[in-house]
C-alpha cells in the first residue's frame, strides 16, 4: 500500500468533475445576493463624456449603478502591477493606474465603464443596455511595433511613445557585435510571436460578500493565486485589513495563466458589496473573456544567429517589442523580460548572448503570462534560428543541434551550468532526449521517405525542437533581486488528525492539475498510508494559512516540497512518541510501511497509534508538546530546469496549403515522475495548445483597436481530429536541490511544441524557397505563399 | 471591413441616378429597410431590421449623401450606433455610361466596426454585405424595369 509515487494512479477529483459535481464560483448562490453586469466601452479609445444612468436605474430588478465617477469618489487605487522593470537608465517604468471603473478615457475596447446591480443577472444585463454612455472616439493603436512610432495615439499621456521600460541581459551589445562580426553565417529572422486568448472552460467569475456584522469579507474566485489575489485586493486596491478579508478559489475550470492576476472585476465585486450590504456575483459570457481575460505572447522580433564555419554558434542578438496591453496586469512586465531574455541561452553553449526588450502599451486587453509565459517565445526564436540557419548552411538541422548541446551535467558531481543570461541550468542531458526523439521518428528513414515523397509532389516535412525553460518558481531572493513584489516560496501543512488520518493543506491551488491526487500520491507513499487516507485542501485562505498559487509548472517542485518538509517533520516527532511507547530509543528506531520499528526486531508501533497518542498524551514523552500538526515553507534554492525534444511530422496539401499533422514525438525530462498519467495528461494538453498557436490560434485587432476575432465562429482553437495521437516517451534527470528531485510539467508542451510545427512547414515548403512564414500557419497564408 | 462591388443595369446613368435619389424608392428596394426619413438635405434617419447569424436588432442610422455630381458620383456616409456595437462606413457610388443604354454602377469603401458587431462573425459579414448589394441590385433592377414599362 505504500508504493504510490511513480503509479498512473486514477485522479481522485475526476469523480466530481465528470459527475457534474464540481462547485465551482458561479455555482455559489448565496441568500440575497444581487448580480453585476458590467458596462464595457465599444471602442479602443474614447473619451468619456458622459455616463447616464437614469433608464438603468429606473428599472424595476435595478439596486444600483455605478460609475468611474463613483469609484473616483470612494479614494480607492486602481489594479496594481506585481513585478517592476525600470528602464535602461534607471528610471522607474511606467505604471499608470488602472481603475476599477474608468471615469475618463477607455483604452481598450472591453475597458469597464458602469457596473449594474440588480435582482437577476437579466435584469442587470438589461439595464446595461441601457445606460446612456456618450463617447468621443479616438484613434487607437494596437500592435506594439507601430505603437512606439512617432505620432502614435497615446495610451496614457504620462507614458511617452508608450513605452513601459526598455530593458537588456546577457553581454555587452560591443562583445556581441563583435562575436557576430567575425561569425561565418548569420541567420536573422524577423517575425511575430502573435498574441493568443487563453480559452479556459470556464469563464472568470467572482462574488464579493461583505458581512456587516462582523465586519468581514469573502471573495470567490476564480483564480489560480487566491492568498495573492486578497494581498493585492486589500493592500494595494481597497486598504481593507487582511484578516478580514477570505478569499475562497473553489473548483477552478482551467487557467493557463490567464486566471494568476488579480481582476479588477474582484476588487469591485468586494467594493459593490460593502456599499450594498449585500453578496454581488458577476460571472464573465463567453464574448467577455475573449475581450477581457489577459492574452499571451504578441511579441515583435528580430533574431539574428551568428555560426563559425564548423556550425558553431558564435553569438546571438535579439530585438524584442512586446505588448503588454492597455494597462500592466500582474506578472505583465516579467514575462517578456525575466521570463524570456534569461532562457535564450537554449539548451546551447553560446559563448555571446544580448537580448533588448521593449515594453509598450497599446489599445489593447493586457497581456501577462499565458501557458510557458515567455519561455516559448525564448524556444521559438532559438528554435527558428537553428532550423533556418540548418537550411541556409545545408546542414541537417538535429546534427546542428547535437553540435552545439551544452555537455550532460547532473548537477551533484558536474556543477550547474552557467548561461549568460543570468541563470545557473540544475541537470541536464539534451543529447539523450534529441537521441531518443530522433529514433523514435526514424530519421534517417524519414529522410528518404520525405525525398521519394518529393518526386511524387507530395509535401513532407519534419521539424525539431530542444527547449529549457525555467520551472519551479522560484527563489524568493533571486525574483526579488529581478523586481518581483512578492515572494515566491510555497506552503504546505500538515495535520495529522486522532485517528491517524492526513488533512493536507496546501498554497499551490489545482485548476485542472489533479494535485489532489499527486500531492496525496507522496503524502500517502511518506507516512506509509493508504492514500484515502489523505486529503488534500487548497484555494481557501481561511484554511490554508499562505500561498502563492500556481502557475510556471511550480505547484509540486514548490508546494510538494514544503508538504515533505512538514512530512519529515511529522515524522521525526513521531519518532520521539514511538521511541516512548516502545521504550527504545530514537536512535534505534527506523520509519518504513507507515510504523516505527527497533531496528533488528519485531517491536514496532503503527502511526495511527502514534497519532493517538500525540492527541491523547496520557503517557508522553517529557516536555514534548501534544499534537502531530506543522506547517512549513519552503523557499527553493533555485529554479527547475526540465527539457525536452520534440518532433513534428507534417504533410502539406500543395492544392489547398492545408498542413496535416502526421505525427508528433515529445520525450520531455520533467524530472522525477509522481503520476505519470498526470505528467502525459499535461504533456498532451500543453501540445494542443502549443500546436494550437502554431496552426489555427491568433487574436486579432483592426487598425481601430477592435478584436475582430471575439468568438468561436471566429477565433480557431485545435479540435481532436487536428491531432495525431501523441508518441511520447521521457526521460528522468532528476532536480538536485528539491526533496522530490521533480522539475514540472504543466508548460513543457506548450513550449517545445510550437517550433516544432513550423519548422516541419518550413521543411516541407523549402521546395518552394520559402524560409519563414507567420503564424498561424493557415492555409490561406501557406497557399498564398506556394503560388507567389 | 472593405466594401467593393459592380453591377452593370440596362438604364441610363440618370434613370439610375434619379431612383436612387429618391427615398420613397430607396426604403422599398434597401434590404432590411423598414423605413427612411428625410431629416434634412441629403440627410436621412434608416431604421432597418438585420438578423446575421448571432447578430440580430433593430438598427438606427444616419445617411449622409455627400459630394453629389449628378449623374455620376457620390458618397454616401452611414452612421450607425446599437447596443451590439456602431458602424461607421463612408462608400463612394459611381456611375459608368457603358452605352446608352446600359450604365455599370461601382460602389468601394470601407466600414468600420466596433463591440460586439466587430468581434463576432466579422468573418461571415463581408459575405452578408455581398448578399445584401446583390438583393438590392436585383431589387433596384426590377424597379428600373418597372418604370421603363409604364413609360413604355
Amino acid at each position: 500500500m505504500t508504493n504510490y509515487i511513480g503509479k498512473a494512479v486514477k485522479r481522485v477529483e475526476d469523480k466530481r468533475f465528470i459527475t457534474g459535481k464540481g462547485r465551482y464560483t458561479d455555482d455559489i448562490v448565496l441568500p440575497a445576493m444581487a448580480h453585476a453586469y458590467i458596462v464595457r466601452s465599444p471602442y479602443a479609445h474614447a473619451r468619456i463624456i458622459s455616463v447616464d444612468t437614469s433608464a438603468a436605474e429606473a428599472m424595476e430588478g435595478v439596486i444600483k449603478v455605478f460609475t468611474g465617477k463613483d469609484i473616483a469618489a470612494s479614494g480607492i487605487n486602481g489594479i496594481p502591477t506585481g513585478w517592476q522593470v525600470n528602464f535602461k537608465n534607471g528610471e522607474t517604468m511606467k505604471e499608470p493606474p488602472h481603475p476599477l471603473l474608468v471615469a475618463d478615457k477607455a483604452r481598450y475596447m472591453g475597458d469597464a465603464v458602469a457596473v449594474v446591480i440588480a435582482e437577476t443577472k437579466e435584469i442587470a444585463r438589461d439595464a446595461g443596455d441601457i445606460v446612456e454612455v456618450e463617447y468621443e472616439e479616438l484613434p487607437a493603436v494596437a500592435d506594439a511595433k507601430k505603437a512606439t512610432e512617432p505620432g502614435a495615439p497615446l495610451v496614457h499621456d504620462d507614458a511617452p511613445n508608450n513605452l513601459c521600460f526598455d530593458w537588456e541581459l546577457g553581454n555587452p551589445k560591443a562583445e556581441v557585435n563583435e562575436a557576430m562580426s567575425k561569425a561565418h553565417h548569420i541567420t536573422t529572422l524577423e517575425f511575430t510571436n502573435q498574441r493568443v486568448i487563453p480559452n479556459a472552460i470556464e469563464p472568470r467569475s467572482a462574488i464579493g460578500h461583505y458581512e456587516e456584522a462582523n465586519d468581514k469579507y469573502t471573495l470567490y474566485t476564480t483564480s489560480q493565486n487566491p492568498h495573492l489575489t486578497r494581498l493585492l485586493m486589500c493592500a494595494f486596491v481597497l486598504g481593507i485589513p487582511e484578516h478580514k478579508v477570505r478569499v475562497v478559489a473553489p473548483d477552478v475550470g482551467g487557467g493557463f495563466g490567464s486566471k494568476i492576476f488579480h481582476y479588477a472585476e474582484e476588487a469591485l465585486m468586494i467594493w459593490c458589496s460593502q456599499r450594498l450590504k449585500r453578496p454581488v456575483k458577476w460571472t464573465a459570457d463567453r464574448s467577455e473573456a475573449f475581450m477581457t481575460d489577459a492574452h499571451g505572447r504578441d511579441h515583435v522580433t528580430k533574431a539574428e544567429m551568428g555560426f563559425d564555419k564548423e556550425g558553431k554558434i558564435v553569438g546571438l542578438r535579439v530585438k524584442t517589442y512586446a505588448n503588454l496591453g492597455a494597462y500592466l496586469s500582474t506578472f505583465a512586465p516579467c514575462v517578456p523580460t525575466w521570463l524570456h531574455g534569461t532562457l535564450l541561452q537554449g539548451l546551447y553553449t553560446t559563448p555571446k548572448i544580448n537580448v533588448d526588450v521593449t515594453g509598450v502599451f497599446t489599445h489593447t486587453v493586457m497581456v501577462d503570462a499565458y501557458r510557458g509565459a515567455g519561455r516559448p517565445e525564448a524556444t521559438y526564436l532559438l528554435e527558428r534560428l537553428i532550423d533556418t540557419a540548418a537550411l541556409e548552411m545545408k546542414m541537417d538541422p538535429a546534427q546542428l543541434r547535437l553540435k552545439n548541446f551544452i555537455p550532460p551535467f547532473d548537477g551533484v558531481k558536474q556543477p550547474g551550468y552557467q548561461t549568460q543570461v543570468a541563470l545557473q541550468y540544475d541537470s541536464g542531458n539534451y543529447h539523450g532526449v534529441l537521441n531518443r526523439a530522433m529514433e523514435m521518428v526514424g530519421y534517417e528513414q524519414f529522410r528518404k521517405e520525405q525525398e521519394a515523397a518529393r518526386k511524387e509532389g507530395k509535401l513532407l516535412g519534419i521539424g525539431f525542437s530542444t527547449y529549457i525553460e525555467a520551472c519551479g518558481i522560484a527563489p524568493s531572493a533571486v525574483v526579488g533581486a529581478l523586481g518581483a513584489r512578492a515572494g515566491l516560496y510555497e506552503v504546505g501543512q500538515v495535520r495529522v488528525q486522532p485517528t491517524g488520518k492526513v488533512s493536507v493543506y496546501t498554497g499551490a491551488h489545482s485548476h485542472g492539475q489533479g494535485h489532489e491526487t499527486t500531492f496525496a500520491q507522496v503524502v500517502a507513499d511518506r507516512l506509509g498510508i493508504p492514500m484515502d487516507d489523505v486529503e488534500i485542501i487548497h484555494g481557501d485562505s481561511e484554511s490554508v494559512a499562505f500561498g502563492m498559487g500556481t502557475y510556471g509548472s511550480r505547484s509540486l517542485a514548490v508546494g510538494g516540497s514544503a508538504i515533505v518538509k512538514s512530512l519529515d517533520k511529522i515524522i521525526e516527532k513521531g519518532a520521539k512518541i514511538a521511541a516512548h511507547k516502545l521504550e527504545a530509543s530514537e536512535e534505534d528506531l527506523e520509519f518504513a510501511e507507515g510504523k516505527w520499528t527497533v531496528k533488528g526486531t519485531d517491536k514496532s508501533v503503527g502511526f495511527g497509534d502514534v497519532a493517538l497518542t500525540a492527541y491523547v498524551p496520557h503517557n508522553y514523552p517529557a516536555g514534548l508538546e501534544p499534537g502531530l500538526d506543522f506547517s512549513s515553507f519552503y523557499d527553493p534554492a533555485n529554479f527547475t530546469y526540465p527539457f525536452g525534444a520534440h518532433i513534428a511530422v507534417v504533410e502539406v496539401d500543395k492544392d489547398t496549403g492545408k498542413v496535416a499533422l502526421k505525427r508528433f514525438i515529445a520525450v520531455d525530462d520533467v524530472g522525477n515522475v509522481i503520476n505519470p498519467m498526470i505528467v502525459d495528461g499535461q504533456i498532451h494538453g500543453g501540445l494542443a495548445q502549443g500546436i494550437g498557436q502554431a496552426l489555427f490560434e491568433g487574436a486579432l485587432y483592426d487598425d481601430n483597436g477592435q478584436l475582430i476575432n471575439g468568438s468561436y465562429m471566429d477565433y480557431t482553437m485545435p479540435r481532436a481530429d487536428d491531432l495525431p495521437s501523441f508518441e511520447l516517451d521521457r526521460q528522468v534527470t532528476p532536480c538536485p536541490h528539491n526533496p522530490l528531485g521533480v522539475k514540472g510539467a504543466g508548460e513543457a508542451g506548450t513550449i517545445g511544441s510550437t517550433p516544432a510545427v513550423v519548422n516541419a512547414v518550413m521543411d516541407a515548403l523549402s521546395p518552394f524557397g520559402i524560409k519563414n512564414l507567420e503564424m498561424p500557419l493557415t492555409p490561406e497564408r501557406v497557399w498564398r505563399a506556394m503560388n507567389s | 471591413m472593405h466594401l467593393t462591388g459592380t453591377h452593370r443595369f440596362d438604364a441610363s446613368a440618370n434613370e439610375i441616378w434619379s431612383k436612387l435619389m429618391d427615398i420613397d424608392t430607396l426604403a422599398r428596394i434597401t434590404p432590411g429597410v423598414s423605413k427612411l426619413e428625410e431629416l434634412g438635405e441629403d440627410q436621412y434617419k434608416a431604421i432597418a431590421e438585420v438578423k446575421m447569424g448571432p447578430v440580430s436588432g433593430s438598427f438606427t442610422g444616419n445617411l449622409n449623401v455627400q459630394e453629389k455630381q449628378e449623374p455620376k458620383s457620390f458618397i454616401l456616409n452611414i452612421k450607425q450606433n446599437s447596443k451590439i456595437g456602431n458602424v461607421a462606413a463612408d462608400v463612394k457610388i459611381e456611375l459608368h455610361p457603358v452605352s446608352d443604354r446600359e450604365t455599370e454602377l461601382s460602389f468601394d469603401g470601407k466600414a468600420n466596426l466596433s463591440g460586439l458587431l466587430a468581434r463576432t462573425g466579422q468573418r461571415v459579414l463581408s459575405g452578408v454585405a455581398n448578399t445584401l448589394s446583390k438583393q438590392f441590385f436585383q431589387a433596384l433592377e426590377d424597379e428600373l424595369a418597372g418604370s421603363a414599362g409604364t413609360q413604355g
